[in-house]
């Protein structure tokens, strides 16, 4: 084959391409002809594209092994579709002006080249994100078969998960910052649609519409981020592009930048930069202060909350700052803010976990806790840091779609009732969604074998190093990450006290359901799932941990090459980290046992005795209440004066310009009385008008 | 007389006969009036026409008159088929009863009322009388006021 990276271009087109056919015939043929086997064509083109994900990722790896080290920012292959938009770097005024006005010592204003192209490209980040995403993905859709059985719009759903899927691999694979945010918003519209899924119910609508708003903000910051870029760099660009004049644009994370550190903007506008960009991915990775959609977000089907709302969209956030590395290295200010929202993020949901009684909500609030471990890994700024923060955020995707299933599956099982303080002891009835979810919890807590051990601890280990690291340029003297690294191995104290509280709860002490259920073990297509699920959740940290495979594959990409190669040998031991947070996670089981396996009388005393803590947490940190306070009640005095304003002062000039044409028509009216005589003399009148003006004139 | 003089002649008798029909037309109620004026526009241009006609010593304009003359003859006959099933619906000829194409919401126009004829006898003001008492013929007398 002529052309070595054929395979990997071919495989690239398909990925996103099958959910999209998937989505389209589903779509088309979903309510007439396919109607309840409405899920065929999603479900196909899922596995497919998944297979196909697999595939790429094989054949990235096979060739960035095979690449020489010098070679190996190049170990990336481009697919330009087409161009969309490629206006060069022209001057806005004339040359000879521009000639003349530079002997003037004054610069020419210069138009900055817009260049668009739609390019997919592939490294090994995006190949792990498409694996994990195409593959999750696939799985949930074939529980959703048995979840959604019987819906009213059965192939709706499966229609919006084709187009889901297909936007959240574009969102990995487009090589320009415009088309990010085009699927940034592609996504975030799905996630709208199906949240609201069941819109007829008031609290999904509501949830679909705060999800919306508040991803909004987020947004908006994404997108002075992306204008910054713009200004700052002269191009949207990922990769390098080659002009029309045949010279070479230096793309934001191109080959050309990537060799040469000192081509990014250090300083204030780095920072400036970098907080615009964090501010979207807060947005849309549940951050504080944007995390208060995610909760509400669970009155959408489960299926999504488990795809959209813990394993792929909320991590687009953790992807684009992982991509854009090279740019948060330039800022190590907005390196630390990152680490600080991320830490910050992690504890305050973790506070609110431990007293929620609704089991979908609790893994809310844990997916907002454990992307803010991402994020905390994320803000190391060390190699160490980001891998271990997109090893958790592989590991998670595993055993938070694990755990959101199960609850599905519990959900199922008693009708839609998921409130913890109306069921108890459900192991008996449902043993295979028990075991699976026991797998999860171990996991999501971090016990040793389990997934979540190993990237939790990568994250906590990564930390540590950078709280006693010199890092040149970059001075504090507020121990920053010291602290931080205590706020996790607290965080992760609490993780597997109300990960074990929800556990407890749901499925041990006497049984106990709702008068209205009746319990059974979901359908095959349910706990099909979830056992392969359980499987990746008990065994992918210890596969990938084992031979450092992942981080020297992660380290191929072409964002964190660079940094990769400034990082002198392996990690040192961190044996205490891992025993300190083991040892924290056993004790918060066991706190977790002690109060609620058995008479839970003491958990009661406990809450009488911590009252006030006990109210913050129960209420949220009453950050709904703060918002509603200081946000939406001022916009809603604004909305309603503009409403007046609209009301009466538009449309009074409206409807002042529709009655004039009335009242100039009631003044010629009378002319037109019906009377012979009058329109004779009307005409007699005109004739003698013509001709007097013939005479006179 | 010069031939000048003599157009001149025959456009203002021309003019007169329009401007009277013109006037007529306007000002009277009566259908059959109304129409009659408009036959004497009519003939006022016919007349304007020969005079011209004659000035140039084009027999064009005698021979359109002669076809006017027909052509309004037919169109009397039309006409006054017409006033007769008018008369017929409405039991007068006053072109007033028919304004029905005005505009929806303007009132009817109504014009001064032509007062009833009444049986009474008027009350006529009285001189003392002076000289010689004329003879009164009643019957004469009660025509009059008719008119």
């Amino acid at each position: 084959m002529s052309d070595p990276l054929a395979n990997i271009r071919t495989l690239l087109v398909l990925v996103p391409a099958l959910p999209l056919l998937a989505a389209v015939v589903t779509a088309v043929l979903g309510p007439r002809v396919l109607k309840s086997r409405a899920h065929w064509p999603v479900v196909l083109g899922l596995g497919l594209s998944a297979i196909v994900a697999l595939m790429l990722l094989a054949e990235v790896n096979r060739h960035s092994r095979n690449m020489a080290h010098d070679s190996k920012l190049a170990a990336t292959g481009h697919v330009t579709l087409w161009r969309w938009t490629g206006i060069p770097d022209v001057l806005a005024t004339p040359p000879a002006a521009a000639a003349a006005m530079e002997k003037a010592h004054t610069t020419p204003p210069r138009m900055l080249p817009f260049d668009v192209d739609v390019t997919l490209r592939v490294d090994p980040l995006t190949a792990l994100m498409l694996s994990m995403v195409t593959f999750v993905s696939f799985l949930v859709a074939i529980y959703a078969v048995g979840y959604m059985h019987g819906d009213r719009s059965y192939w709706r759903f499966f229609a919006y998960v084709g187009l889901f899927v297909f936007s959240m691999t574009m969102l990995v694979l487009v090589s320009n910052f415009l088309l990010l945010y085009v699927f940034w918003e592609a996504v975030g519209m799905c996630s709208y649609l199906l949240i609201g899924f069941w819109y007829q119910k008031p609290e999904a609508a509501a949830a679909g519409k705060k999800a919306f708003l508040v991803n909004r903000v987020g947004d908006f910051g994404f997108a002075l981020g992306i204008f910054l870029i713009w200004i700052t760099y002269g191009t949207l660009n990922f990769h390098d592009t080659t002009l029309s004049s045949g010279g070479v644009l230096p793309g934001v994370l191109g080959q050309i930048r990537l060799g040469d550190a000192s081509l990014y903007v250090p300083g204030g506008l780095a920072t400036a930069i970098c907080l615009l960009l964090l501010v979207g991915a807060c947005g849309k990775s549940a951050q504080f202060p944007l995390h208060v959609w995610l909760p509400d977000a669970m009155e959408g089907p489960t299926p999504v909350s488990a795809l959209i709302h813990a394993a792929t969209m909320v991590t687009a956030g953790v992807y684009m700052i992982v991509r854009c590395t090279p740019l948060f290295g330039a800022s190590p200010q907005a390196q630390q803010v990152v680490a600080i929202i991320g830490g910050l993020t992690a504890l305050l949901a973790a506070i609110i976990a431990v007293t929620q009684t609704d089991l979908k909500r609790i893994l809310a609030y844990s997916t907002i806790s454990q992307l803010g471990y991402m994020f905390l890994g994320l803000g190391t700024g060390s190699m160490l840091g980001i891998s271990a923060g997109m090893f958790h955020l592989l590991t998670h995707a595993f055993f938070k779609a694990l755990l959101f299933l199960g609850a599905g599956s519990v959900m199922h099982a008693l009708g839609g009732v998921i409130d913890l303080r109306q069921f108890s002891g459900l192991r008996r009835k449902m043993p295979v969604t028990c075991w699976t979810f026991l797998i999860g919890c171990l996991a999501l807590a971090g016990v040793l074998p389990f997934a979540g051990f190993w990237s939790k601890d990568r994250i906590l280990a990564a930390v540590h190093e950078r709280a006693h690291a010199v890092v040149a340029g970059y001075h504090s003297s507020f121990p920053v990450y010291e602290w931080l690294y205590w706020v996790a191995i607290g965080t992760a104290f609490l993780t597997a006290f109300y990960t074990f509280r929800a556990f407890f709860l749901a499925f041990c002490g006497p049984e106990r359901v709702p008068a209205a259920a009746h319990p059974h073990e979901s359908p095959n297509t349910m706990t099909l799932p979830l056992a392969i699920l359980a499987a990746f959740a008990a065994g992918i940290g210890l596969t990938l941990e084992a031979g450092s495979w992942f981080d020297s594959f992660l380290a191929e990409s072409p964002s964190l090459a660079a940094l990769a190669a400034h990082e002198t040998g392996p990690a040192g031991s961190h044996l205490h980290v891992a025993v300190l947070s083991t040892v924290v996670v056993l004790i918060g089981i066991g706190l977790a046992a002690f109060f609620y396996l058995g008479e839970r009388t003491q958990i009661d005393r406990l809450a009488m005795w911590l009252r006030p803590v006990y109210e913050a947490s129960h209420r949220k940190l009453w950050f709904d209440e703060v918002y509603d306070l200081l946000i939406v009640g001022p916009l809603r005095i604004l909305a309603y004066l503009l409403s007046l304003v609209d009301r009466f002062l538009i449309d009074g000039l409206v409807n002042l310009i529709g009655r004039l044409p009335v009242w100039l028509g009631a003044v010629l009216r009378p002319t037109q009385n019906g009377l012979l005589q009058s329109y004779a003399l009307a005409m007699a009148i005109g004739v003698l008008v013509l001709l007097g003006t013939l005479v006179l004139f | 007389m010069n031939e000048l003089g003599l157009l001149e002649n025959m456009l203002v008798v021309g003019a007169l006969l329009f401007g009277i029909g013109l006037v007529g037309l306007c000002a009277r109620r009566n259908m059959i009036v109304m129409f009659l004026s408009a036959e004497l526009m009519l003939q006022g241009v016919s007349v304007s026409l020969v005079g011209w006609s004659r000035f140039h010593n084009d027999w064009g304009g005698q021979m359109l008159v002669i076809f006017i003359i027909a052509v309004a003859a037919c169109e009397a006959a039309i006409a006054l088929a017409l006033l007769v099933t008018l008369f017929a619906d409405r039991g007068s000829l006053d072109v007033t009863l028919w304004q029905s194409l005005r505009e929806d919401n303007l009132p009817p126009h109504v014009d001064i009322e032509v007062p009833e004829p009444t049986d009474e006898e008027p009350h006529w003001p009285t001189l003392t009388p002076a000289g010689n008492q004329p003879r009164v013929d009643a019957e004469k007398q009660r025509h009059r006021t008719h008119v």
